[in-house]
């Protein structure tokens, strides 16, 4: 009885299966590249002119092209769809059967080279999506290359000394913005550079799934994470605490720059190397890398917003001809513990002393000859009660009452070791003097008229704040 | 003192009563005195003196001798706008010209806006906070900075703006009238179309003083002020005076003026 129903069964999934198998057939047999290659066929037909030509577009063969490369260990098939690559009469041709723009095969041939260890993107795919690979359900690590950003990749064989003048600019250029906005005070590189940052080690190898591409508004990819990085860093990591803002060019060449950090190594016989290495840095250059980004010129101290405290004028004329080198260096290379001012010594950020030295000599290369008189603080008999009464009603305005600063003053901590450390001499004179560039003023004579004796006072109450517990805040 | 006046007689009743008036009406007098705010010259003397002290030890140090903002510190603070630097003054006083008032725009401020001002501060502009300071003390600075500006001898004083905050403050239907107002008043020229002080005109801006400042960014937390409902609906009633944020007291209604806290509310916290 119940025959009538399973012969019905058996036909319409006869049917559904045969449909299923039409379509796919269909599908199989006539993928886009075939296409792209019989339209290729009838383009190179009508454009060869010479007879031994026009035989072999009439001898075109349509079917796979594929490339092995057995050393780079790529199979590339994307002349399967960009099949007039190498062809001259392609030139003025539209996309995909376009040839390829400059010389650059000349010197890189198609059969030696392939395709992705330049463009990147999926070399065995067979359709577009897939072998560009730039929406995240394609699930492959590196998509297509930007033309925009496609000279970073001459950098996987080339140093950049070779790129300077010969078509990678672009890299040269965002390579040196990457020294000049000081990118390495925040982030290591090979071991050396601050901490506040990720490290950048090979970031220009790091899949797409190691970035929060979530509010990235470009494709999903690694470049568009960092491009719009550049230009908005709060847009894409919101707690970020990045100073440093690119415009959009900018933006650009420093991607093309950071997408050459990479710790896959092309193959050392595809490799062209100059001997190039890279001369010492002199003091500026040591400046702008690491220190340039918070301090800026130095000359200003600025309070900022994201750091929730003031960023000191480091090079203030008052600063530069009160301080001596070593306290100078000192601080360099300790830092400055719980604000944003790395240890920059050796076993911390990594810069030899040679360098902290240079750095040293660069940001006290103006100072004046004339030293600031001296105060003479260990002929006072100070007094800290009384210094805490003037420091309560003068100094705890901008550097709280706690001494500890931070979010809404505009002082410094001045319970860090750095200041507890230093030479009461030093502090005296920078309370005596003020401080050209901060908001720091004469607190002496050629200001608010406190007399030497209160001045002392205060030094010896503030210098007992390296006792002071904490985590006690500014409150009272 | 009934039991005194018990055992004396009708004329010598009449004597102490007397008496008593006379002793009385100098007790009575700094009472009277209180109530209708006069001082003697001298004791107005002695509480400016008083009021310059503070001053000296506590203000002066950025709005200068003069109460023209240019004391030692010189800029108190340097802002970075598009890789711009703004330089940010002390507040000059000579002017009387105060941001932060209750009354309408144009006004000289309340006697209490400048004791809240000096006792309070002004978060985020680093203008500290005096809290521990006695009200004395910060009534006589008071009297003092008003000795900055002529205006305060010649100008009368006016009333603060009531504010009575609607309960349907922040509802959706609320919030949605106010990005209206938001965009047809054009806030987001100077504040930026979503708040963030970015708007086209937001890089010209200069204060009355012809120094360059930079619109709000609601995005970046609390307002100066103070970020509740009736201290947005003060701003946007009194504006604020000396930048370029007018009032919007004669160009938009109550009603619309909270529903422009509201929305601004809003942008703050999204």
């Amino acid at each position: 009885m119940y025959r009538k129903f399973y012969l019905i069964l058996l036909l319409t999934s006869a049917i559904v299966l045969l449909a299923f198998s039409i379509v796919a057939t269909v599908k199989e047999v006539t993928p886009e590249w075939k296409q792209y290659q019989s339209e290729y066929k009838e383009m190179f037909i009508a454009k060869a002119k010479d007879p031994e030509i026009a035989e072999q577009a009439k001898s075109f063969q349509i079917g796979h092209k594929q490339i092995y490369l057995n050393t780079l260990e790529r199979v590339d098939r994307c002349m399967n769809c960009h099949i007039g690559v190498d062809n001259p009469l392609m030139a003025g041709a539209d996309h995909p059967y376009k040839q390829h723009s400059g010389n650059y095969l000349d010197n890189h041939p198609i059969a030696k080279f392939g395709c992705t260890v330049c463009h990147d993107g999926q070399g065995r795919a067979t359709n577009k999506k897939e072998a560009h690979a730039t929406d995240l359900d394609t699930h492959w690590d590196t998509p297509i290359l930007p033309a925009k950003y496609i000279e970073s990749a001459c950098a996987r064989c080339h140093d950049k000394e070779m790129l300077k003048d010969s078509g990678a600019e672009k890299v040269a250029q965002g390579e040196m913005l990457f020294r000049e906005k000081g990118c390495r005070g925040c982030h290591k590189l090979a071991g050396v550079g601050g901490v506040l940052g990720k490290a950048l080690d090979g970031i220009g190898s790091q899949p797409k799934h190691y970035f929060s591409l979530r509010h990235v508004e470009g494709d999903k990819t690694t470049y568009a994470w960092l491009q719009e990085h550049f230009v908005d860093p709060r847009a894409i990591v919101p707690d970020s605490e990045m100073r440093v803002v690119l415009n959009g060019e900018e933006a650009d060449l420093l991607t093309t720059y950071v997408l050459t950090i990479k710790t896959d190594e092309i193959p050392k016989q595809y490799r062209r190397i100059s001997n190039y290495k890279d001369t010492p840095a002199d003091g500026e250059s040591l400046y702008k890398m690491y220190c340039i980004a918070c301090h800026t010129d130095g000359k200003y101290s600025i309070y900022d917003e994201l750091f929730k405290r003031t960023i000191p004028a480091v090079m203030s004329p008052d600063f530069i001809r009160t301080i001596d080198d070593a306290f100078l260096k000192k601080i360099i290379n300790d830092g400055r513990k719980d604000t944003q001012m790395t240890a920059w010594k050796p076993d911390a950020a990594g810069l030899t002393d040679d360098e902290l030295n240079r750095i040293v000599t660069y940001m006290t290369r103006n100072r004046s000859g004339e030293k600031p008189a001296p105060f003479g603080y260990s002929n006072f008999t100070v007094n800290k009660k009384s210094g805490q009464e003037i420091y309560d009603v003068r100094c705890a305005s901008c550097h709280g009452i706690m001494a500890r600063a931070g979010e809404g003053y505009l002082g410094i901590d001045l319970t860090n070791p750095v200041i507890q450390s230093a030479d009461p001499e030093f502090l005296a004179i920078t309370i005596r003097d003020g401080r050209k560039g901060t908001t720091m003023v004469p607190f002496g004579a050629k200001g608010l008229k406190l007399s030497d004796q209160d001045i002392a006072d205060i030094v010896a109450y503030l210098r007992t704040f390296a006792q002071m517990k904490h985590n006690q805040g500014n409150m009272k | 003192m009934i039991s005194i006046m018990k055992g004396l007689n009708g004329m010598n009743k009449l004597l102490v009563l007397l008496l008593l008036i006379i002793v009385m009406i100098p007790a009575g007098m700094p009472l009277a005195q209180d109530e209708s705010g006069e001082m003697s010259d001298e004791e107005y003397e002695a509480m400016l003196e008083k009021g310059k002290k503070v001053y000296e030890v506590r203000c002066l140090l950025c709005h200068g001798e003069n109460g023209d903002g240019n004391g030692f510190s010189g800029i108190i603070r340097r802002a970075e706008k598009n890789g711009r630097v703004l330089e940010i003054y002390p507040r000059d006083l000579t002017m009387a010209v105060f941001r932060f008032r209750t009354t309408p725009t144009g006004c000289l401020s309340d006697d209490q806006d400048l004791i809240d001002i000096i006792s309070n501060g002004v978060p985020r502009s680093f203008m500290p906070a005096h809290k521990e300071l006695p009200i004395e003390d910060v009534e006589a600075t008071k009297e003092y900075i008003k000795t900055f500006s002529y205006r305060w001898e010649e100008e009368d004083a006016c009333d603060p703006i009531a504010v009575s905050k609607p309960d349907w403050i922040g509802s959706a239907d609320s919030v949605v009238k106010g990005k209206k107002i938001y965009q047809d008043m054009k806030c987001g020229e100077c504040h930026g179309y979503d708040g963030k002080g970015d708007g086209p005109k937001s890089n010209d801006l200069k204060d009355d003083w012809g120094k360059q400042i930079l619109p709000f960014n609601f995005a970046t937390g609390d307002l100066k002020r103070g970020s509740s409902a009736e201290n947005v609906y003060i701003t946007f009633t009194t504006g604020l005076d000396g930048t370029g944020m007018p009032s919007y007291e004669d160009s938009l209604n109550e009603e619309d003026r909270w529903h422009l806290v509201s929305y601004t509310l809003k942008l703050m916290k999204p």
